[in-house]
């Protein structure tokens, strides 16, 4: 059994990181309810945001620990899909982080009447990540049957898909509204940042089947 | 002492397939760094010399024969005759020129089609530069002569057809079982790599092993007296086997890096557990060809038609039979280059030979 005690500290190490990033992404919504509400005071966004920082900073210590345990473990083909994997899954965590502080230090405020589709947004990612956890453990645990049947990777699109369908909508509305096109911009690009997470997401569960198509026989 | 240079041409062609054959044992492992190539190299050497060592003798006896019967290596008749008039040694000198001119002619073959990047056979080369001497000196108007070489040229030609297709029903039955019974019991990467590296390496050490048996002999066998009475170079056929065995690992730890990874990435495109099938099923099929028939055959052919084995398991859509099309080209190209060159040598040589 001595064999597989090492994978299994990569399979703990590889879950701790990606709580981190989830931990994260549970900090970034508490941010975004803070941030679509109008009256919301910049001294507390400051405070959220740093706390998203702080969230994003743990999970990149977690993805240090997690990708110094490889060395000398797995094929050279596993460890390198597992540090892709393990890099993409920070790659949310820093979105996060880099989102709040963009809207803190560029003052940037959704108007009235977006807070609930923003916050829908983040709720879909919340729960793509989910399954990608889960996706991610059956590769430590059950990867005979993942082999077999990997559906689970196509409910992370079919959120995505959802996202892009709300997205679409902020998008017409902002530019529906009376601003300078600027500040529509402005609006936009916030809208599109906050909606990557999702896109990052579901680019992860294409990089999971790929590792599942080249590992079956 | 001199006249053991002739052993030069064999020890060449030995040389030349370590440089090639090896890649179709650790290729794909040391390409996609699952194995570390000096490991592979260690192994096979090791492997090979076992093989030659333990079975490479069986092929020597049929090799023996065609090289015989088109007049390569000397009859008993013909040695008991040399005894009685005197001439063993002009005989013995006679005969390791005549393996050196065969060795060199097939080496010479692999390296020109190889230089023009045509699909070539080591072992089909050296079957036809037996042929093509044989076409000189065998008297083909002798009905018996006649039937006995077409006979032995028939078998020698039904193995290049029975090696790929052996290669791919053997694998397809070997994928087709571990996607039945392996793929499903996997239950993490790590099982899964150490499947894939072990995989790797009985494969490789097998495949390598089987290279030992089918290739030592047909490099060295010409320069064997299998009368034991010293008409030719070499009177023991392990050591004749060892002689070539050893020239193949020198092929190997000396040159075989970069074909290994050539070749290597190329058959890396299925998947890593066919992969090290694939390796089993071609070692297997070697192994079979060399204990069943006694005949040497290609490797390369081998792993060619198990990876279309490998692929037929997931459908014939996935194959691409256009491969075969290089197959056949070695079929008709290797031997025929070869034979010719023997041919117009034999005739050039004939008042020193006949």
């Amino acid at each position: 059994m001595s064999v597989f005690k090492k994978g299994t500290q990569v399979h703990v190490l590889i879950s701790e990181q990606i709580k981190d990033v989830e931990e994260c992404l549970i900090t970034f919504e508490g941010f975004l309810r803070a941030a679509v509400i109008p009256a919301s005071a910049d001294e507390t966004l400051r405070s959220l945001a740093a706390g998203v920082a702080k969230a994003e900073n743990t999970a990149d210590v977690s993805l240090r620990r997690m990708i110094d345990s490889l060395s000398g473990q797995y094929l050279p083909a596993t460890r390198q899909d597992l540090i892709a994997l393990a890099t993409s899954c920070d790659r949310v965590a820093n979105k996060c982080e880099h989102i709040a502080k963009s809207m803190v230090t560029r003052r940037v405020r959704f108007p009235e009447g977006f807070g609930d589709d923003l916050i829908e947004i983040v709720s879909l990612t919340k729960q793509q990540f989910t399954i990608l956890e889960q996706s991610i453990t059956l590769l430590f645990t059950q990867l005979g049957s993942f082999l077999k049947d990997h559906h689970i990777l196509d409910e992370i699109r079919a959120l995505e898909s959802r996202v892009d369908v709300i997205e679409e909508k902020l998008y017409e509305k902002i530019y529906a509204m009376d601003l300078d096109v600027a500040n529509q911009d402005r609006l936009a690009g916030m809208l599109e940042l906050i909606c990557d997470s999702s896109d990052i997401i579901e680019n992860i569960a294409d990089q999971i089947q790929i590792m599942l198509i080249t590992r079956k026989a | 002492m001199m006249i053991y240079l002739l052993l030069a041409a064999g020890l060449f062609m030995g040389w030349s397939l370590g440089t090639n054959d090896a890649a179709n044992a650790f290729g794909t492992a040391v390409a996609t760094r699952v194995i570390k190539f000096r490991t592979a190299i260690i192994i096979i050497s090791i492997m090979v010399m076992l093989g030659a060592i333990l079975l490479g003798e069986n092929n020597i006896d049929k090799l023996s024969s065609i090289a015989t019967n088109n007049e390569v290596v000397a009859s008993t008749e013909d040695v008991n005759n040399a005894i009685a008039n005197g001439t063993l040694e002009d005989l013995r000198l006679k005969s390791a020129l005549k393996a050196f001119i065969i060795f060199a002619a097939a080496g010479l073959t692999v390296f020109i089609m190889s230089f023009l990047k045509f699909p070539v056979s080591a072992n089909q080369s050296i079957t036809g530069a037996v042929i093509g001497w044989g076409l000189v000196y065998a008297d083909y108007s002798n009905p018996e002569i006649l039937s006995t070489n077409l006979k032995e040229m028939l078998e020698f030609a039904s193995t290049w057809l029975i090696n790929p297709v052996g290669a791919a029903l053997i694998s397809f039955v070997l994928v087709f079982l571990v996607k039945k019974f392996i793929e499903k019991r996997l239950t993490s990467m790590k099982s899964y790599d150490l499947i894939v590296k072990l995989g790797y390496l009985i494969a490789g050490a097998f495949a390598a092993f089987s290279i030992g048996q089918n290739s030592s002999a047909s490099v060295t066998a010409f320069y064997y007296d299998a009368t034991g009475l010293g008409a030719n170079l070499l009177t023991s056929a392990q050591l004749t086997a060892i002689i070539g065995g050893a020239a193949i690992c020198l092929g190997v730890l000396t040159f075989s890096k970069r074909v290994m990874m050539t070749v290597g990435s190329s058959i890396a495109e299925i998947s890593q557990v066919d992969g090290f099938v694939v390796i089993v099923a071609m070692a297997l099929t070697v192994l079979l060809m060399g204990e069943w028939m006694g005949i040497p055959v290609s490797t390369s052919q081998s792993v060619v038609g198990a990876v279309i084995g490998a692929g037929l398991v997931n459908g014939v859509k996935n194959v691409n039979f256009g491969v075969f099309k290089r197959i056949a080209i070695a079929w008709v190209s290797s031997p025929t280059v070869a034979g010719l060159l023997t041919y117009l040598i034999a005739l050039a040589t004939k008042s020193y030979f006949a």
